[in-house]
């Protein structure tokens, strides 16, 4: 014998062997869980196989810890790790550092191949999009007949108006006949002339929701002439009917809430409507009458009659001044007669006679200023301060003064 | 094609708006005015008040029966 070896030792070669293949270091495999075991350590522990072979797998807690879904038999994996040999045990293992649901990767790849394609012959682009209707008479319901989905809807679509005509056409949503029966019941449904349509199912795992993904059901929504709800699964569900629907609803109920409008806000919308149109008339109404009373205060304004008024007035204080002009006028005359009468006083006779002189006329009245106008045997008239006296001229004197 | 219930609604919106602005002559208003309470009126009894079975269909598309 060439040599003798340890166990240890030839486990370590081994071990070794592994280490230095490039495969082994990083290999994802593909297979069913069984016998899965989580141990309080957090480690993770459990065998792959498939209908030939079995795999010992072991996945360390760090590891386990960023592992999104947990671990169950049956559940179809790949795992991504290193095999090597755990060598205390002559074993040879997977150590995971990934685990992904092999089903899902498909199908999620699928999905988005699905969408992207869609996406790119403008499936989703909003000029496609119709309008929901406010105002939803009759809808259209595609979904299965039995569930919760089609009674969430009946139950809401009927709350908010309980005058609504629905039409159920009961399809399946899962299964591999279910995109004929969901475009089936999506191109029936668009014949009926109904105001919208909700399309949709309960919640569920991915390939529960598939059919909604699929190309029938896809070109039957964006065909339809008829405005079409989605509601698939739930608020995080997305499926490719969800962007080439005319709307989006996170849920069945939802679906129906935005399908159908509330029959007492549109009650109350009409008579509001009402209202307001009476308002409407009072106010054009009471516009009118204050406009009826501006224009009356303007002629009022401008009526004749106040110009009569005005005019009169005018008048008055034309004839007051002119009597105050005239007033003046008079007492000017007055006391310039006063003037005069003073000074006439002055110069009056009588003022003479009244200190003692005396006023000799003849008889014709003329009045007699000197001895020259006189005649011997002439009469004369003297006037003195209380009376007059006749007397004849018996002597005449010339260039004698009176006082001798 | 007949007048929806949206377009009864826009249209009342519209009349409204007017009248509320005063300025249209009195003659107009009571038009306005008398426009829109026919629309009232026929937005009221647009809405059909009768409680409807669900109708549910057969898989050629007949109907096959009516259910709450």
């Amino acid at each position: 014998m060439a040599g003798v070896y340890t166990v240890k030792q030839v486990n370590s070669y081994i071990k070794n062997m592994f280490k230095q293949d490039f495969v082994l270091n990083s290999v994802s495999i593909k297979g069913e869980i069984s016998n899965c075991k989580y141990h309080s350590s957090g480690h993770i522990y459990f065998t792959l196989k498939d209908n030939d072979a079995i795999l010992s797998v072991i996945m360390f807690s760090s590891q386990a810890a960023k592992l999104g879904f947990k671990l169950t038999d049956g559940m179809a994996v790949v795992a991504n790790g290193r095999i090597d040999v755990y060598d205390a045990a002559g074993k040879y293992q997977l150590y995971a550092n990934t685990i992904t649901k092999e089903g899902i990767g498909d199908l999620y790849k699928k999905y988005e191949e699905l969408k992207n394609t869609y996406e790119e012959m403008g499936y989703f682009v909003k000029e496609y999009k119709r309008p929901i209707p406010k105002i939803t008479k009759r809808l259209g319901i595609v979904t299965s007949k039995t569930g919760a989905a089609v009674q969430d809807i009946i139950n809401i679509s009927t709350r908010r108006n309980p005058y609504i005509q629905l039409i159920l056409y009961p399809a399946l949503v899962q299964g591999e006949q279910a995109k004929y029966s969901v475009a089936k019941g999506i191109a029936t449904l668009d014949e009926y002339g109904l105001d919208c349509i909700i399309v949709g199912r309960g919640g569920g795992s991915i390939e529960d929701l598939w059919a909604f993904n699929e190309p029938e059901v896809i070109e039957a929504i964006f065909n339809a002439k008829t405005p079409i709800i989605s509601a698939v699964g739930h608020e995080t569900d997305f499926t490719i009917a969800d962007f080439v629907s005319d709307l989006r609803a996170p849920t069945p109920s939802a679906a129906a809430e935005l399908a159908v409008c509330n029959m007492d806000d549109l009650f109350n919308a009409i008579e509001d409507y009402r209202n307001r149109l009476f308002r409407a008339v009072n106010l054009c109404i009471n516009f009118k009458r204050d406009q009826i009373e501006r224009y009356k205060l303007r002629l009022d304004y401008l009526n004749p009659v106040n110009q009569v008024y005005e005019k009169r007035q005018r008048l008055m204080n034309i004839e007051d001044k002119l009597a105050m002009l005239m007033k003046n006028e008079i007492v000017r005359y007055r006391n310039r007669l006063n003037l005069n009468i003073s000074r006439l006083d002055g110069v009056s006779p009588l003022k003479k006679l009244n200190q003692g002189f005396g006023f000799i006329e003849d008889m014709d009245n003329n009045h007699i200023v000197e001895v020259g106008q006189l005649n011997i045997g002439q009469d004369v008239i003297t006037y003195l301060k209380d009376g007059s006296y006749k007397s004849k001229i018996t002597e005449i004197n010339y260039g004698k003064d009176i006082r001798g | 094609m007949a007048k929806t219930l949206e377009d009864n609604f826009e249209r009342l919106e519209e009349i409204i708006k007017t009248m509320e602005k005063g300025n249209a002559s009195l003659d107009e208003s009571f038009k306005m005015f008398q426009e829109g309470m026919k629309l009232v009126e026929s937005c009221n009894s647009s809405l059909d008040k009768v409680e409807k079975q669900i109708i549910v269909l057969g898989n050629n598309g007949e109907q096959e029966d009516e259910w709450f």
